[in-house]
């Protein structure tokens, strides 16, 4: 059975703008130098079969948008190709987006002073669908989402999370074999966020049989949902596998999980000197200044364990808690990169 | 292409545009006032130096206009420029603000009919101005039409709103690949209303200026308006006027519909149509 997504070596750059600078300034160094580009998708190459919930994982700016973009045909790619469900991505790009739903979220991409349903009466319009087949349609989908009881307020007046749940149905609206959802729970609290996971896995995955591609940079995101995920920084795919699969390439690695306070920055370099010590990524708390972790991967947590604990008092952190702990996809974030996903 | 996909996309921007109008109380305020103090503008700027009488005298004598008749028809095809311009060369832009441009292009609508929607949805509006504009003129000037076609009057209308929305869709793309659109739509609308004979009639400029004029469909459509609705002209006494407007809609809409695409095409390559 052919994939419903496959991307063969996928590359897209674009010409890095710079605002640096008068006017003046700008127009000479148009001219004198020669841009610079930013290769935003870097030889993807990625199968996902019918069915599949597929995730995308990684930081800001690793090119997870960009790929979206470019496989629902709102870009076109400098070099390589995709099929999405059978259809070219450059040549036959109409077959393409009558088969996708994308969905993008945040505040932006609905229109505020319509309601609910008139949002989706407008976009199933958009899609050529008659009022008589989509009406019902809208009906059962907001019904689908527990939105039907202000479907007629204004989308003004929703949630952040009642936003991005009528997002989701937006992008059902025609009845796409694929979807596309770009950071779906991006900037929802907790609560509305496990509503929209628990929407895609049960209901679109499970109930309606959609091929989903998710891109994320919550791994935790990534770990519950997903049924493969690729690992993306810097456009380039450097991880893919189930969750079990990418988290077991770490096996042969103990992970060392450190909360301390009064680490100083240099505290990753240090310990990375330390014979053993494969990886440290050093994140400081948001809420705590004076609060930090420390991830340390080692083959051996047994025998560097002193001196890392001596590096560090000696350097006068104070250690609260110290553990080894399971790997998880953050972890494998790490030992590819050697930096945290949030970085 | 299917005729009943095009209705009903032109049907789906036109109703959503009714009603996101009609949702801004601000908006239906302003729209009813606005005709107002624009019009007492256009006709004060002459009543502050001189009279009426004296006004009207000149300019009948030299060009064959009464100073009402030359201002409410000036006003009302600049209001409609205005309009329509801003409304259609400005709903991919409104579009991008909203991020709905993206949705919107993923879906099988056809851009041309958006932004044709667009434009005309705004002539409900406009409507109401034009029909504002000759309530006012009716009670405080007592305006005399001579009007001996009014078919020919109805040609002209229709003639202007088209020519209208086909240099709005022209400049749909020029306000995209800008990003600048209120600067530059405003930058036009001065030189537009010096030019095309609004407040005075086109002959009363420097023979150089005038050459101007020419390139403006609005010149043409105030004009034939003026012919229409002031002199009796009829559909032949007009035929100077509607051909070039004819030919102004025709290449307008022409170029700015393969402008569209290019400029689409140039969004897909550097990604910038997304970006706000």
């Amino acid at each position: 059975m052919s994939p419903a997504v496959e991307t063969l070596d996928l590359t897209k750059t674009f010409v890095k703008k710079t605002l640096k600078g008068s006017i003046f300034k700008r127009m000479i160094r148009r001219v004198t130098t020669k841009p610079e580009h930013v290769t935003a998708v870097d030889h993807v190459n990625l199968q996902i079969g019918e069915g599949e919930l597929f995730g995308l994982l990684g930081p800001n700016g690793a090119g997870k948008t960009s790929t979206i973009k470019l496989l629902c045909t709102l870009l076109v790619p400098d070099q390589g190709t995709a099929k999405v469900n059978g259809y070219d991505i450059v040549k036959e790009p109409n077959k393409v987006r009558e088969s996708v739903g994308v969905v993008t979220g945040g505040e932006r991409g609905l229109y505020w002073r319509l309601t609910a349903r008139e949002n989706l009466l407008f976009f199933a319009r958009m899609y050529d669908m008659s009022d008589h087949v989509s009406k019902p349609k809208i009906d059962e989908l907001l019904k689908l989402v527990e939105l039907d009881g202000r479907a007629d307020e204004t989308v003004e007046k929703y949630s952040r999370g009642m936003k991005q749940r009528l997002h989701l149905i937006r992008g059902l609206i025609h009845d796409p074999a694929i979807l596309l959802l770009d950071e779906p729970t991006l900037g929802l609290d907790p609560a509305s966020a496990r509503v929209i996971r628990d929407f895609v896995k049960q209901r679109l995955q499970r109930e309606q049989k959609k091929t989903i591609l998710l891109t994320t940079h919550y791994m935790d995101e990534a770990d519950q949902l997903c049924d493969r995920i690729a690992i993306i920084d810097n456009g380039k795919v450097i991880g893919l596998g189930t969750p079990a699969e990418l988290k077991k390439s770490l096996s042969q690695a103990d992970i060392i999980q450190i909360n301390a306070s009064n680490v100083p920055e240099a505290a990753e370099s240090l310990l990375k000197n330390i014979e053993g010590i494969s990886e440290v990524a050093l994140s400081f708390d948001d809420s705590d200044a004076g609060r930090a972790q420390l991830r340390i991967h080692t083959m051996d947590a047994e025998s560097v364990l002193p001196e890392i604990t001596q590096t560090l008092v000696s350097k006068g952190v104070k250690i609260h808690a110290l553990q080894e702990i399971e790997p998880t996809l953050e972890d494998v974030f790490i030992g590819l990169t050697g930096r945290k996903l949030r970085d | 292409m299917s005729l009943g996909k095009e209705w009903r996309t032109f049907n789906a921007v036109f109703r959503r545009n009714l009603r996101l109008f009609t949702s801004y109380s601000t908006w239906l305020i302003a729209t009813i006032i606005w005709p107002i103090p624009l019009l007492a503008m256009n006709i004060y700027q002459y009543l502050g130096v001189a009279s009426s009488r004296s006004v009207s005298t000149t300019l009948s004598q030299n060009y064959g206009l009464t100073l009402s008749g030359m201002i409410i028809v000036g006003t009302v095809v600049y209001l409609l420029y205005n309009r329509l311009l801003w409304s259609t060369g400005n709903s991919l832009q409104t579009e991008r603000w909203m991020g709905t441009i993206d949705v919107l292009f993923l879906t099988p609508a056809s851009r041309l009919t958006m932004l044709l929607a667009n434009g005309l949805s705004s002539l409900v509006e406009g409507a109401w101005w034009i029909v504002a504009i000759f309530l006012l003129n009716w009670f405080i000037f007592g305006i005399q039409l001579t009007v001996t076609s009014w078919p020919a009057v109805a040609i002209t209308l229709v003639s202007t709103m088209i020519a209208l929305v086909a240099v709005g869709v022209f400049f749909a793309s020029f306000f995209i690949l800008s990003r600048a659109a209120d600067q530059m739509a405003s930058s036009l609308q001065a030189p537009i209303r010096f030019f095309s004979g609004v407040a005075f009639p086109v002959a009363a400029l420097p023979q150089a200026l005038q050459f101007v004029s020419l390139v403006i469909p609005v010149t043409f459509a105030i004009s034939a308006l003026r012919a229409t609705l002031l002199s009796g002209g009829g559909i032949v006494d007009i035929l100077n006027q509607l051909l070039p407007l004819y030919l102004f809609t025709a290449v307008f809409l022409f170029v700015g519909y393969f402008l569209l695409r290019i400029v689409e095409k140039r969004a897909k390559k550097d990604g910038s149509l997304y970006q706000m």
